[in-house]
């Protein structure tokens, strides 16, 4: 009888995992301006000229693409890097194989926005940020660990201050410029509209502060285990999306290739509207060369989350990375 | 030295049915006054109106006399369902509309003590209403309406509880004006000093009979509803 | 076969069993005791993985963590805070609605027209909106909380004074009793039990909004808490919040069932 079933299984498996090779592998991401890679990947077919066609799954926030991941919904994602993201890859449930956008110095991605309210009260840089409010989505989100960090780069005690968790980037933005805290986090794009209306100050930039891998691309522990191939395949065709990315966005010359870049993007984002140009090239953040992932800063954000008692249990940094898809920075 | 009732030209309308229609009567002071007919001819409709509980559509009623200075509420009623508060005890239930007299305490409690033992209700003071049989109810409600020493008592079959030694017994107790609606007609002709027989739907008035005139027997009653009631049948049949 | 036999005696048998409503309240316990040790032995039997689903033990520990760590008590006030400022003022606030619209027919029609309308708003959706009008602070969560509980109750008042009967009404009036006697001596009291049941209702709706209120701009609270962990895909921390959040439920009923107790004898 246990024979039979096993041969059963067997023969299921066998079937099984030649249906799969054909089949477009599940990607999970968010509907903004950061996975932009991607888009040009897909527009311009490296993904099916890989041998790794990919359907994009769009989803409403970060977190639910890792727990899509973990429920076998996607098979792929781009995603941030949270406490959340940690405590399902410490399951033995996903592995993070290469990077995505991250914070470089000079490049202003993330602002520090300050109030006015509390910028007239002396709320003038992030050394003073220590004893203030402060609205993050979630705890556990990337705004949690940025001011975490910034707190320990900039000698003020993250105890001191009261984060209030808004769920969302627009409930940030809003409660800032009403004054119902005195500092949060926005991205250029954002920020930089809040900050000229004079309801908010950008006191800083957090990319030059502290070095942060912000997304990284994942795969879910099935998908690496069954589907090598497939997956170096779409690593290939991330890494050609990257280099035109680069070459449209950070280069410091821009020409036709931007152009180019920005009408693949808009296809997915901003679309119809007539400033997309503008937007994108202001939103753009960067990303490092191949798609490189941040291996120790990736770890760095693993031990903090440990060390916040976000992230529990002993977690081993090399049980969720593989690098054999992608190189390191 | 009590109250007698005076309806002029009483009519009410349920919508398009038509429950009264110009009754015209006399309820002497302290006589009383049995009122009798086919059942739905109106009887309790009519005491409603007597008693101001209903608004009549036509027709006035006044009340003539003077009230004994005792007298706490006038115009009082027995309900036919009782009408008690499920949520207050037999002794909570009279004590409810004494309340608002501003009676001391200890004339309160004595009072109550007093009407509960008229109606053998004594030692269920405590009682909650569902504790009790539908009978006791209905003795809970003539204790509560004996405790505001009434000028005119209106009773919705109200004494059918009672067995027949404490109905007369109350009945010559009570020195109000009594107006009692009942379908017992040999209690009817026992009690009643005038019975008012009703006629069917509209009600009017068929007849004002005094104690102790040849129709007012329980034969001469019974007949008098019985015809009614056949010439209902009757238009029924050829409608 | 029987018929005819004029000298049968048999006992009669009794026939009126079962379709009676009897308490056995060791059944409730055991039940409980049996699903969760089910569930422990399942999980050390490996029957299901337990990545995703704790153990009772595992929960029973988060738990004990909390309270050693004093967690628990502050997330605790700042929630029971909430939840009791939120519960009675929409409560009350909902009482004296409900009297009105039920009591006076000039307010029947626009009051039930406004309450009708509001109710089924959803209001979690309205929670950003609240933080801008009433702050980030506890104003917003208290009206949150609040806001949710008027509706039921302002509705469950008006039904409950128009189920209270008529005839106890005119009853009261015919002994001259003032209008605001009838109301306090007739219409409350007769209304009682069915507003104690929309608590039951309603203290189930505070919770559910306790949580939706502490979602957002909260640094504290039960809410808060399961929200974090959640985030964190903490799940024994998270489950150990929701068991805190049945109990509080749970303390909720037998709080109202124990004032059902004592003002209701007479049931």
């Amino acid at each position: 009888m246990r024979l039979h079933r096993r041969l059963v299984l067997a023969g299921l498996a066998g079937f099984a995992v030649p249906a799969r090779a054909e089949e477009p592998i599940r990607l999970g991401l968010l509907r903004t301006l950061s996975p932009a890679p991607l888009y040009l990947a897909q527009e311009r077919g490296y993904f099916a000229a890989e041998g790794a066609p990919v359907v994009f799954r769009f989803f409403e926030a970060a977190q639910p693409i890792a727990a899509a991941a973990v429920s076998g919904d996607i098979d792929v994602g781009i995603t941030a890097l949270t406490g959340g993201f940690f405590a399902l890859a410490g399951k033995g449930t996903l592995k993070v194989i290469g990077g995505g956008l991250h914070e470089q110095k000079g490049f202003d991605l993330t602002a520090v926005l300050v109030s006015r309210k509390a910028y007239d009260a002396g709320l003038t840089s992030l050394e003073k940020l220590g004893g203030h409010s402060f609205g993050i989505t979630q705890f556990g989100s990337s705004f949690h660990y940025m001011i975490g960090r910034l707190a320990e780069a900039k000698g003020f005690e993250l105890k001191s201050m009261s984060l209030r968790p808004l769920q969302q980037i627009g409930n940030m933005l809003a409660a800032v410029r009403s004054g119902q805290v005195d500092a949060t986090m926005a991205i250029a794009s954002q920020a930089k509209p809040a900050a000229a209306s004079g309801e908010a100050v950008i006191i800083g930039w957090v990319g030059d502060h502290v070095p942060y891998q912000i997304t990284a691309l994942f795969a879910a522990t099935p998908m690496i285990a069954k589907r090598e191939a497939a997956l170096r395949g779409l690593a290939r065709a991330y890494q050609r999306g990257v280099a035109d990315y680069r070459a449209a966005f950070l280069a410091p010359v821009k020409g036709p290739a931007t152009a180019a870049a920005i009408a693949d993007i808009t296809k997915y984002v901003f679309t119809g509207d007539p400033a997309a140009a503008q937007k994108i090239t202001e939103g753009i953040g960067w990303y490092d060369e191949g798609g490189a992932l941040d291996v120790a800063d990736v770890k760095a954000q693993l031990a903090w989350f440990q060390a916040q008692d976000m992230v529990k249990g002993p977690i081993d940094p090399a049980e969720i990375i593989d690098t054999r898809f992608l190189p390191t920075r | 030295m009590t109250l007698g009732l005076r309806a002029d030209g009483v009519s009410h309308r349920y919508g398009a049915v038509t429950a009264l229609e110009g009754v015209s009567l006399d309820i002497p002071a302290g006589e009383t006054t049995v009122i009798v007919g086919p059942s739905g001819c109106g009887k309790s409709t009519l005491l409603g109106i007597l008693g101001g509980l209903l608004r009549p559509s036509a027709g006035e009623v006044t009340v003539e006399g003077s009230a004994p200075e005792a007298c706490l509420n006038r115009l009082t009623y027995v309900f036919q369902d009782f009408a008690l508060l499920p949520w207050r005890t037999v002794a909570g239930n009279v004590a409810l509309v004494l309340e608002p007299h501003g009676l001391s305490r200890a004339a309160r409690e004595a009072r109550i003590a007093e009407v509960l033992a008229m109606t053998g209700l004594s030692e269920f003071a405590d009682a909650w209403p569902r504790q009790l049989s539908g009978g006791m109810r209905q003795r809970v409600g003539i204790a509560r309406a004996l405790a505001v020493r009434p000028a005119v008592l209106l009773m919705d079959e109200p004494l059918s509880a009672l067995d027949a030694q404490t109905r007369e017994l109350l009945l010559d107790e009570v020195w109000a004006t009594v107006v009692w609606v009942t379908h017992n007609l040999a209690e009817a002709v026992r009690l009643g000093e005038r019975i008012v027989v009703m006629s069917r739907r509209p009600g009017r008035i068929r007849a004002v009979l005094r104690r102790g005139e040849a129709a007012a027997s329980e034969a001469g009653l019974w007949a008098m509803i019985r015809d009614e009631a056949a010439d209902a049948a009757r238009e029924l049949a050829h409608g | 076969m029987r018929r005819g036999n004029w000298r049968m005696a048999e006992p009669v048998p009794f026939r009126a069993r079962g379709f009676v409503a009897r308490e056995r309240g060791w059944a409730a316990a055991v039940t409980l005791l049996a699903v969760l040790a089910v569930w422990q032995i399942g999980a050390e039997l490996r029957w299901f993985s337990v990545a995703f689903l704790s153990t009772p033990a595992a929960i029973a520990r988060a738990l004990w963590h909390l309270v050693i760590s004093g967690e628990l008590g502050r997330d605790l006030g700042a929630s029971l805070g909430r939840l009791l400022g939120g519960w009675l003022g929409g409560t009350l606030a909902g009482l004296v609605a409900g009297l009105a619209i039920g009591l006076f027919s000039t307010l029947r029609n626009p009051g039930m027209a406004v309450v009708s309308a509001l109710f089924p708003i959803p209001k979690i959706a309205l929670v950003p909106l609240f933080i801008i009008w009433f702050g980030i602070g506890e104003g917003s969560k208290l009206v949150t909380v609040g806001f949710g509980v008027f509706f039921p109750m302002a509705i469950s008042t008006i039904a409950a004074v128009d189920a209270v009967p008529r005839n106890l009404i005119r009853m009261g009036q015919s002994f001259g009793l003032s209008q605001a006697a009838v109301v306090w001596r007739i219409v409350l009291p007769g209304a009682l039990p069915a507003l104690l049941s929309a608590m039951r209702i309603t203290a189930a709706t505070a919770i559910i909004l306790l949580v939706a209120a502490e979602m957002i701009g909260a640094e504290n609270g039960i809410g808060a808490f399961v929200l974090r962990a959640g985030n964190l895909y903490d799940i024994d921390a998270l489950m150990a919040g929701i068991a805190v959040l049945s109990l509080i439920g749970l303390a909720a009923a037998r709080l109202i069932g124990l004032a059902e107790r004592a003002l209701l004898k007479w049931r």
